[in-house]
């Protein structure tokens, strides 16, 4: 029988589109650092460390054995994974898996990117699934979501301008959290006049490339109860992976959120989502993928996310506070980017996410992790055990 | 230290032009580009749920069987979608310029699978979800078993 588990400290850098002043172990350590001291630990307490970067964005091969030093976790049990977008998604779900066994009393999970060292490598994604076949045509993050775009306003009826409409709800929500790297003060106008990339995708609407690091402390409950007295429990975890078996020419909005998402729901009791989960972060590389992902986790009827927009229903003090840290378009160091939405969900659960603080009790919190052709991570928060 | 008491310049940033040579083996692919060699597309199909599928895959996704029936798919298909980037994009495997000026389509062929190309109309507001579209390929002799093979999909009276 699987330990509960709970979060006992979360830790992030203030998320910046360069940073020449520190090597990648260095952010890391920065990131470690403030975990440790939100969770009242050292590295002393720590027996397990889970490590995720996208390593081709990196240009580092086993880069674990470059940071687990700089950390202080010489000699702890620990390994790296990746899985492209959902980099720090499968990070955070090993943690989960490690705590939830037992045999360990506290795992530290940090993930990093520093784009601004290899940012070239995400001028397409291309290969995914098929490297030979998907690899000849021009095809990135970008095309991924003028793609799924072009889908959803076929079949929506929605406008470029809603999806300018949550353009500027990310950036309001991103103008009230210090750690977002693109607070800008935007408008609809601004929006619609940005640079075309592959329409209706502006550049204003893809993730930025990030440099940043985040890292989160999890223990079973007997220990997370002596840590701290505001435990927030991970509830559910799942990692769902389509591998491109159903490809984009087939169906271009193809994704897993709503099947894992409905896999969650089911084992946690949930039949209303938006009136039984209080705050979402759910990874969105661009802004169009918000109204869809809205959507899938059953928010709302399919086709119909944007009317929400429309009436203004979206905020940090609306009545759908999705992604109020201004999500994936103001942050986007992206094999950490998961685990910034765990921190940030963590952080709302507790009340602690200052000016974003979205108001009145936070109960259950839903954080994502996106890659790819459409895998998806569920990590459902909880405030009481 | 913080980013403020340091100050940027004082920062080295190194630069490696990595450059590292593959060479993937197609296996069972070696079929599929061969057929685009010869100006057909061939699909594998699942024995279950009769599903075509390219790029081809030895195993049906969904069904885990083994896929031994390899199905033409004809000349033509229905759009599915479009768009068009506005920036030149390189493939980082060979870095050569790819086709993109011209806007890249999801064309449903005849024979059920879906596949990635190019359209020759390159305004994409007279391109619109379900036209019929057909295949040009480009002369025999050129063809090297890639998705440029056919060079772009050209849409059809009806």
């Amino acid at each position: 029988m699987a330990e509960r588990i709970a979060i006992v400290g979360v830790g992030q850098t203030i998320h910046k589109s360069r940073r020449p002043d520190v090597t990648t172990a260095e952010l890391c350590a920065e990131a470690v650092e403030a975990a440790l001291a939100d969770a009242q630990m050292t590295m002393k307490d720590i027996d397990h460390v889970v490590l995720g970067s996208f390593e081709v964005a990196d240009g580092y091969f086993n880069p674990d054995k470059w940071i687990i030093p700089e950390i202080g976790a010489v000699g702890k049990a620990g390994f790296e994974i990746q899985n492209v977008g959902t980099t720090g998604g499968v990070t955070a779900a090993a943690s989960f898996n490690l705590a939830a066994t037992g045999m360990f009393d506290a795992v530290l999970c940090l993930a990093w990117q520093k784009m601004d060292e290899a940012a070239g490598a995400f001028s397409r994604g291309g290969g995914g699934a098929n490297e030979y076949w998907m690899g000849q045509f021009p095809m990135s993050p970008i095309t991924n979501f003028a793609r799924r775009a072009y889908s959803y306003i076929d079949r929506s009826g929605c406008t470029e301008e809603h999806i300018a409409m949550v353009r500027v709800k990310q950036d309001q929500c991103a103008m009230k959290n210090p750690c977002a790297q693109l607070r800008l003060g935007l408008t609809i106008e601004k929006v619609m006049n940005d640079v075309l990339l592959a329409w209706p995708i502006r550049r204003l609407h893809m993730c930025p490339t990030t440099a940043g690091a985040a890292a989160v402390i999890v223990c079973p409950e007997a220990r997370a109860k002596k840590v701290t007295d505001k435990p927030v429990w991970v509830e559910d975890w799942f990692t769902c992976h389509q591998g491109g078996a159903l490809t984009m020419a087939e169906d271009p909005t193809a994704s897993t959120l709503r099947y894992a998402c409905d896999v969650v729901y089911k084992r946690c009791g949930i039949t209303n989502p938006l009136k039984e989960i209080q705050a979402w972060e759910v990874y969105e590389p661009a802004s169009p993928a918000e109204l869809r992902w809205m959507e899938e986790v059953g928010i709302c009827d399919d086709y119909t996310a944007w009317k929400l927009f429309e009436q203004g229903k979206v905020g940090i003090d609306k009545e759908i506070p999705f992604n109020p840290s201004g999500g994936v378009t103001a942050t986007n160091p992206i094999g950490c980017t998961p685990v910034v939405r765990l921190v940030e969900a963590a952080l709302q659960v507790r009340g602690d996410a200052g000016e974003h603080q979205i108001p009145g009790k936070i109960e259950r919190a839903l954080a994502t992790g996106y890659g790819g052709q459409g895998e998806n991570v569920i990590m459902m928060l909880r405030k009481t055990a | 230290m913080s980013t403020d008491q340091k100050q940027e310049q004082e920062f080295i940033q190194f630069r490696y032009p990595r450059q590292v040579p593959y060479q993937h083996s197609l296996g069972y692919q070696s079929k599929f580009a061969n057929g685009l060699k010869q100006g057909r597309i061939l699909a594998t199909k699942c024995p279950v749920c009769g599903r075509c599928t390219i790029p081809p895959r030895i195993v049906c996704p969904f069904h885990h069987v083994k896929q031994t029936e390899w199905v033409d798919q004809g000349q033509r298909g229905r759009l599915v979608s479009a768009f068009k980037i506005n920036f030149p994009m390189f493939d980082p495997r060979t870095r050569e310029l790819q086709s993109w000026e011209t806007p890249l389509v999801a064309v449903e062929l005849e024979g059920g699978a879906s596949m990635d190309g190019w359209c020759s109309e390159l305004d994409t507001s007279k391109l619109k979800t379900g036209m019929l579209l057909e295949a040009v390929w480009r002369p025999e002799e050129e063809r090297q078993g890639r998705g440029d093979d056919i060079l772009h999909w050209k849409p059809v009276e009806e």
